[in-house]
């Protein structure tokens, strides 16, 4: 890189973080005992308590809810992703894949899937799957299971998860939050939201 | 913050040289070790400063490898290579990373990832890597381009107030990124910089017991695995910036030619240390290769899987190769998948895992009876598996016994 062709790229990288930062996130409330749809799809849950849903999506299947701040306690809900697609958007289709669901993935998989696509999306080595059973969600039979990583910011996160194949199609909720106060602390409340969740049509 | 030292100081790694060696004289042996070196000047002290506060936060990492034993033999490994009066003046970190890599700051911390340590092959090969960083470390390579690219700093300041506004943690990744590309700007090595690291590398190879010509293979290596990488991604070139730093430079086929000439022909019958290699990673290489299978590089995971077989078959390469067809899942893969699970079982019958994939894969492409008894036999070898519960709904709701 010459020179001149680095301070180019710099001032562009430069350019997008200011208007990143500049543009105001227009989060939205998501008042307690309401019906709210998630990640555009039929998933619909009533929060037991006020959350924050955050603007950013992670991908076109895919919704973060927060209570105190992205990174600290995020449900991201999974909103029937379709065969031969992955759970969030790729950064790069053709130099960096991500796994992809597929009409073949068992519910058993499914933890694999997540697991796949975090190594692969964050580049880490950090990640072990700590359980899985069967558990309702949705009202079916689906998966329930926990997991830990860490993050390339050095922090160790635990998450949990509950998942379920309907007509090929897998949806999903995950609660990821620093193991260090915050995920003991919204965990009661992922759950409480978690079970409220339904399949309208 | 320590992430873009990190990156910073990986510049100091693997950075190409765009030059080929037009003499074919081995290197020279490494010159007296001048001792114990203290910074000197303002840019110095602060250079060594913060890498002192990076190395506090790096031996907490979760991700540092806290195996005694195995860091011990790597920095044996570097010892053979550069001698141990050297030697003494570094501390190496293992950091459990898939990529192929290895850095050194100016205070003699020395980071080495899981993704180098799965890819070579014997001592002489990772002396090779460290050696060359090393080299970079004993010239003070960081401190020169630091004084000359210090206006990139002035940079970094501005980004950071910027990124700080922003909510989103999405954006302080970004900034994180920009860290990466200003310290890697001003952290490039000049061509005789490379030059002067690969010499004294090799020196050092050509002074030990050591066999030198190991290092143009671990290049040779690595530009196959890029190609393999690119050839099932469908791209038409091979990335070589897959590893930070490569980006711009490409020319690891020169490297691996001119590094064959530095090397002393007499060094040729030396021992390489491949089984003491293969002896100390024994333990860690099945998790590496797990670490490779699942950042999702197929053709790369294949080429080293592979690579690794060349010494014959055995039950966790077959279990591995397993892993990365059925992870990518096309019905093809499926097949080939519980052929290579079926390899698995029958070298090493009590391999719980590879029984848990084949029966995946068997009931993935509708041999549903077959897969199921292969669950249950994972289940009897491996009753208290986190999956477990799981298993058991599975064998269940293909008409098992449960």
């Amino acid at each position: 890189m010459t020179m001149f062709g680095g301070r180019a790229l710099m001032l562009g990288a430069l350019c997008l973080a200011a208007m990143s930062a500049g543009a105001a996130h227009a989060n939205a409330y998501r008042e307690k005992g309401k019906v709210a749809e998630v990640a555009d799809s039929a998933m619909t849950v009533t929060p037991p308590r006020d959350w924050n849903r955050l603007s950013a999506k992670p991908g076109k299947y895919a919704e973060v809810w927060t209570l105190d701040g992205e990174q600290l306690n995020d449900v991201t809900f999974y909103g029937g992703v379709e065969p031969g697609k992955p759970l969030v958007k790729e950064r790069d289709k053709k130099r960096d894949p991500l796994p992809k669901f597929t009409a073949s993935t068992l519910l058993i998989e499914v933890p694999e899937l997540l697991e796949g696509t975090y190594r692969a999306e964050k580049q880490i080595g950090g990640f072990t799957l700590t359980g899985s059973k069967p558990a309702q969600f949705l009202g079916r039979e689906g998966v329930n299971f926990t997991y830990e990583y860490t993050d390339q910011d050095d922090l160790p996160r635990k998450g949990e998860a509950r998942a379920v194949l309907i007509d090929k199609k897998l949806y999903m909720v995950t609660f990821d939050a620093p193991r260090l106060h915050y995920f003991d602390k919204a965990l009661p409340d992922f759950r409480a939201l978690a079970s409220t969740a339904k399949l309208s049509k | 913050m320590k992430r873009a030292l990190t990156a910073a100081c990986g510049a100091l790694a693997l950075v190409s040289p765009a030059w080929a060696a037009t003499t074919a004289k081995p290197a020279p042996p490494p010159p007296p070790y001048a001792g114990v070196y203290q910074p000197k000047g303002v840019d110095e002290i602060g250079l060594w400063q913060e890498a002192d506060e990076q190395e506090r936060a790096l031996a907490n990492s979760p991700l540092v490898i806290r195996d005694e034993a195995l860091t011990a033999y790597v920095k044996n490994v570097l010892c053979a290579a550069v001698g141990a009066d050297r030697c003494n003046a570094t501390r190496i970190y293992i950091l459990r990373e898939p990529t192929f890599n290895a850095t050194m700051v100016p205070n003699g911390t020395m980071r080495v990832y899981s993704g180098l340590l799965l890819r070579v092959r014997s001592e002489a090969e990772l002396a090779a890597i460290l050696g060359h960083e090393f080299g970079h470390f004993e010239k003070r390579h960081g401190l020169q381009d630091f004084k000359a690219g210090r206006t990139a700093s002035d940079l970094l300041a501005w980004g950071q107030v910027l990124a700080s506004m922003s909510t989103s943690y999405n954006v302080r990744r970004s900034f994180n990124d920009l860290q990466l590309s200003v310290y890697g700007s001003f952290f490039r090595f000049n061509r005789n910089q490379e030059r002067e690291a690969d010499l004294v590398g090799i020196g050092y190879l050509n002074a030990s017991s050591l066999r030198p010509q190991a290092a143009a293979r671990v290049w040779q290596n690595l530009v196959a695995e890029f190609q393999a990488s690119a050839v099932s991604r469908g791209l038409k070139k091979p990335r070589f910036n897959a590893i930070a730093f490569t980006a711009t430079h490409p020319p690891e086929e020169e490297r691996a030619a001119y590094l064959g000439e530095l090397a002393a022909p007499e060094g040729d019958a030396r021992d390489e240390g491949a089984e003491r290699y293969k002896g100390a990673l024994a333990k860690w290489l099945p998790v590496f290769l797990d670490d490779q299978i699942k950042i999702n590089d197929f053709g790369a995971s294949e080429y080293l899987i592979n690579r690794l077989a060349e010494d014959g078959w055995t039950a966790p390469l077959w279990q591995a190769r397993g892993e990365l067809f059925r992870a990518r899942g096309a019905p093809r893969d499926l097949v080939h998948a519980a052929d290579f699970y079926a390899k698995a079982v029958a070298l090493e019958p009590d391999l719980a895992e590879a029984h848990r994939g084949l029966g995946l894969s068997l009931i993935k492409t509708g041999k549903a009876s077959e897969g199921r008894a292969a669950l249950e036999r994972y289940l009897k070898l491996k009753p208290d598996a986190s999956d477990a519960p799981m298993i058991g709904m599975t064998i269940g709701s293909v008409g098992g016994t449960q």
